[in-house]
């Protein structure tokens, strides 16, 4: 994905971090369901940038490229975990989104959970779109995959989502 | 769909995943991190420089033994050549002389016959 260069533009990395840590962490660890991994992931990423800050040629890439990083960084530790035998969004489906704290509301809360039992592909997808209100076309730039790909894992994972809501929401209703 | 307006699901949706505030620690393990690695950086960059140093020693060492031995070798064959060219120049005196002296022998001998012999008429 192009983005235009900004020659008067001037990485800080202080400003970085305070302005895109936010961003980093919520995406590790909505992928990741895991606060303390999400924390090492986003440190992981700050650093990696650190490295790369003279690349960087403006605001719009800085922000690309922290999404980019983050996506990947979770995928592997994702895939990490799964080669060591633990899938973490399978104690949190049992726990149904308890592990991820700080809810917005009840039916946020259990939103979100439902979405942490989503196929990955399907959960990046949506947490990018919904989380970082990107485009399609963003999403696919972001995760590296055509956008064709990236509009089926959206329709998908929206479509089961919806499905899992309808089952979830009328406990939520029988419950409230 | 995803072009579309979000309908009241995806709004929903979108209210629960908005962003969470990062814990307090990350920023502060970050620059703490940051400065380790810029000391460790700086530590490498000097063992670095250290080994430049004393690879430039060597090779200059490597550079100027070369010259001499060089030098040495041409000094060694210079002074062959000036031994060879005295050899020769001996070798050149030497048959000069032993001519010399063939001739000198031949003209004593000829002297000898003529005073016992005398002339004949």
């Amino acid at each position: 994905m192009a983005h235009e260069a900004q020659p008067d533009w001037q990485p800080d990395f202080e400003q970085l971090v305070d302005l895109h840590q936010s961003l980093v962490f919520s995406l590790a660890l909505r992928m990741t369901g895991d606060r303390g991994l999400a924390e090492e992931i986003a440190q992981d990423v700050f650093l990696e940038m650190d490295k790369h800050l003279a690349k960087l040629e403006s605001a719009d890439h800085a922000r690309f490229w922290l999404r980019r990083v983050t996506m990947s960084r979770s995928a592997d530790a994702l895939r990490r975990r799964r080669v060591r035998g633990t899938d973490l969004w399978v104690e949190i489906e049992e726990q149904h989104g308890m592990r991820i704290e700080e809810p917005s509301s009840p039916l946020g809360s259990r939103l979100e959970g439902l979405l942490a039992t989503l196929p990955e592909p399907q959960r990046a997808a949506l947490v990018l779109r919904y989380q970082e209100d990107l485009t399609p076309d963003e999403i696919a730039a972001t995760l590296d995959a055509p956008v064709a790909t990236v509009k089926s894992h959206l329709q998908r994972g929206l479509k089961l989502l919806r499905a899992k809501a309808a089952s979830h929401l009328k406990e939520y209703v029988r419950g409230a | 769909m995803v072009h579309e307006p979000f309908d009241e699901f995806e709004l929903e949706l979108k209210q629960a995943l908005q962003r969470r505030p990062a814990p307090p620690s990350l920023k502060r393990k970050l620059l703490a991190q940051r400065a380790a690695r810029t000391r460790s950086s700086a530590t490498r960059n000097s063992f670095v420089l250290w080994q430049r140093l004393a690879a430039s020693v060597v090779l200059i060492a490597a550079i100027g033994g070369g010259l001499v031995w060089r030098q040495h070798e041409q000094e060694q064959r210079k002074g062959e050549e000036a031994r060879q060219q005295v050899l020769t120049a001996l070798r050149i005196t030497s048959h000069a002389l032993d001519h010399a002296q063939t001739q000198l022998a031949a003209h004593d001998r000829e002297s000898q016959n003529f005073h016992v012999g005398g002339p004949q008429n």
